[in-house]
């Protein structure tokens, strides 16, 4: 069906991000409003693209009046409209949150804040919607550059990470432009829906499989896939505090629904299992990535390096949920990937609060949440038992999916990896409990401590909320899931 | 090997082109020169799309009106020219982003060496 939604989606945000600076210029004041605003309409509008497309079929819209495949098309299905409401919903929560922070340690750069989020924004919804690889990759390339200055934007330490994510993102993104060309010059078409259909007849040439094994390592670089994660770590923990909530959530997220879309949208099921194997492959990458992830994240000090660790961690089992191969395994590797988004934003926003309140950091300082901060420190504890996989949170329910995804494939290794990933998981966590109900030595009064601000409190209950409610309606998501957007050739 | 480098040079030249751009950004500890790797890698794949569309004997794709039989083959294919172009302009303001960074790095370290940067850090 011929929709203009498409156009729209991207259009709100991105107009928005153009009119902050203009009006911010004479009133700083009404970044806020006007980033939030844009925020609410873009969610109100991405559930109704999403029920539009579950009830009607994809909408998809041509740009220009060129009909696809010579004209740029973008499409809401099942999978892009899920993955929009995702993304508008967590930041526009990401932002609410931001408020207190951004004037606390951004107070000169509230216009670069506000205004390159929202661009961000816009660049993920362009790279859920584009139906088309190249433009893709000029999304891509767009939300990047807003999140290697979204790193920086405090200058200090955190400029040598976001130069690093800077060199590495460029790396990922020439060397996916790179296997968009070698696909251009075998089918001599972009389009993806007309690549799935002219791909098929060329499968044996070494061509699509170079460009592919290109394209898939681009788009690791780009997701933070373990063992090209390097710049993730550094740039989590030195970006600036209200950055990081919407960074971390859906950041990395959206590379890796690129790469669903061309593995199993533009090859189909069979192709990337059998023909040309390389679900075999991300699948073992998968496994190692999650437990190493885990591993590692014992072993830090610092609050926020632990998170993204676990943010590699994670990012290894959606993916091995999405090599599995079955219906149940992809099915749980998206549940799991929209319960993550949620985890991490309130992970990282709890971060972010303590450092707001405290200045804390590390994960022992956090025991000071337990005197001031109960309400910070119930989300805290919400969202690292959703982690380790403590029902009836969400990531109980996704890591439910994907084992028995695994048992169905019959990938014992899997199955093994999950269940390693979680104790490991399970073990980091309750490190962090320990330190916090454990640790005697606090200073009995503390200096001037302010009330936690409200944003603040609101946008972490509305995550906590989410997390458990995405838990306990998993069977309805699920069906949801199962019912349009699973996709054909399984 | 010796017929890709007769038939296809312009693919050695690239291949060439693109190992220098990432030898360079993973080998040199000055910021600057990391991005003149970056912008030699990525100027390497504009060649890699350009050299798609020429073809033999064809002309620039453009239809003058005393045409009416059209022969697609007699003109090269603009594609990869409009592609690149767009890879251009990201290309431009990718290096934008990061000369501005590493301005930003100089103001507050006095130098231009990675490996000075981290000294400094600690």
């Amino acid at each position: 069906m011929t929709s203009s939604l498409p156009g729209f989606l991207f259009a709100i945000p991105f107009f928005a991000a153009i009119v902050i600076p203009v009006v911010g210029f004479t009133n700083q004041k009404l970044c806020r409003p006007i980033a939030l605003g844009a925020l609410v309409f873009l969610s109100i509008v991405s559930v109704i693209g999403l029920s539009e497309a579950i009830s009607h079929g994809p909408l998809s819209h041509e740009f220009g009046g060129w009909a696809p495949p010579i004209g740029i098309e973008w499409v809401i299905d099942g999978l892009s409209g899920l993955l929009m409401v995702a993304i508008s919903v967590v930041s526009l929560i990401a932002l609410v949150h931001a408020g207190p922070l951004v004037e606390k340690e951004l107070s000169g750069r509230v216009i670069p804040f506000y205004s390159l989020s929202l661009l961000l924004i816009a660049a993920l919804g362009g790279m859920v919607l584009a139906g088309d690889l190249f433009n893709l990759f000029v999304f891509l390339e767009i939300g990047s550059l807003a999140s290697y200055v979204l790193v920086g934007v405090a200058g200090g330490r955190s400029l040598l990470s976001a130069y690093r994510y800077l060199i590495l993102g460029t790396i990922g993104a020439s060397l996916y432009l790179l296997g968009v060309g070698y696909f251009y010059a075998e089918t001599g078409t972009l389009n993806m829906a007309d690549m799935a259909l002219r791909l098929p007849d060329v499968l044996d040439s070494r061509a699509v499989l170079t460009g592919l094994i290109f394209i898939v390592l681009g788009l690791s670089i780009k997701m933070g896939l373990f063992p090209l994660h390097g710049w993730l770590p550094d740039a989590y923990t030195y970006a600036p505090d209200s950055c990081t909530p919407l960074l971390a959530s859906v950041v990395t997220k959206v590379p890796l629904y690129a790469f669903v879309r061309i593995a199993f949208w533009v090859f189909g099921m069979a192709t990337v299992t059998t023909q040309i194997p390389i679900l075999v492959v991300l699948g073992w990458v998968g496994a190692v990535a999650a437990i190493v992830g885990a591993y590692r994240a014992i072993w830090q000090e610092n609050f926020k390096r632990m998170l993204a660790y676990s943010s590699v961690s994670s990012m290894g089992l959606i993916m091995l949920g999405f090599s599995l191969g079955t219906e149940t395994g992809f099915a749980g590797g998206l549940f799991y990937l929209l319960a993550d988004t949620l985890m991490k934003a309130a992970l990282f926003g709890v971060a972010g609060a303590a450092s707001y309140q405290y200045g804390a950091s590390t994960v022992t300082d956090l025991a000071r949440l337990r005197r001031n901060m109960p309400w910070v420190l119930a989300a805290l504890v919400i969202s690292a038992l959703s982690m380790v996989g403590i029902p009836p949170t969400a990531g109980f329910f996704g890591k439910w999916h994907l084992v028995v995804g695994a048992l169905e494939a019959e990938k014992y290794f899997a199955v093994v990896a999950i269940l390693v990933t979680s104790m490991l998981t399970a073990l980091y966590f309750f490190r962090m409990f320990q330190r916090v109900w454990a640790e005697e030595s606090l200073p009995l009064v503390e200096p001037h401590v302010l009330e936690t601000p409200f944003p603040i409190k609101m946008s972490l209950g509305v995550l906590t909320f989410w997390i458990i409610a995405l838990g306990l309606g998993s069977d309805l998501v699920m069906g949801l899931i199962f019912e349009s957007v699973i996709p054909k050739g399984f | 090997m010796a017929d890709i480098l007769l038939y296809r040079p312009h693919f050695v030249a690239f291949i060439i082109l693109f190992l220098l751009g990432i030898y360079i950004m993973v080998v040199c500890l000055n910021l600057v020169k990391k991005l003149i790797g970056m912008y030699i890698m990525q100027t390497s794949i504009m060649l890699f799309f350009i050299t798609l569309a020429v073809k033999e004997d064809s002309t620039i794709p453009i239809i003058l009106p005393s045409v009416t039989a059209l022969a697609p083959e007699a003109y090269a294919n603009p594609l990869p020219h409009v592609l690149m172009l767009t890879a251009i302009v990201v290309g431009v303001s990718t290096l934008g982003v990061s000369l501005a960074m590493v301005i930003a790095l100089y103001r507050e370290y006095n130098t231009l060496e990675e490996d000075q940067i981290l000294e400094k850090m600690k």
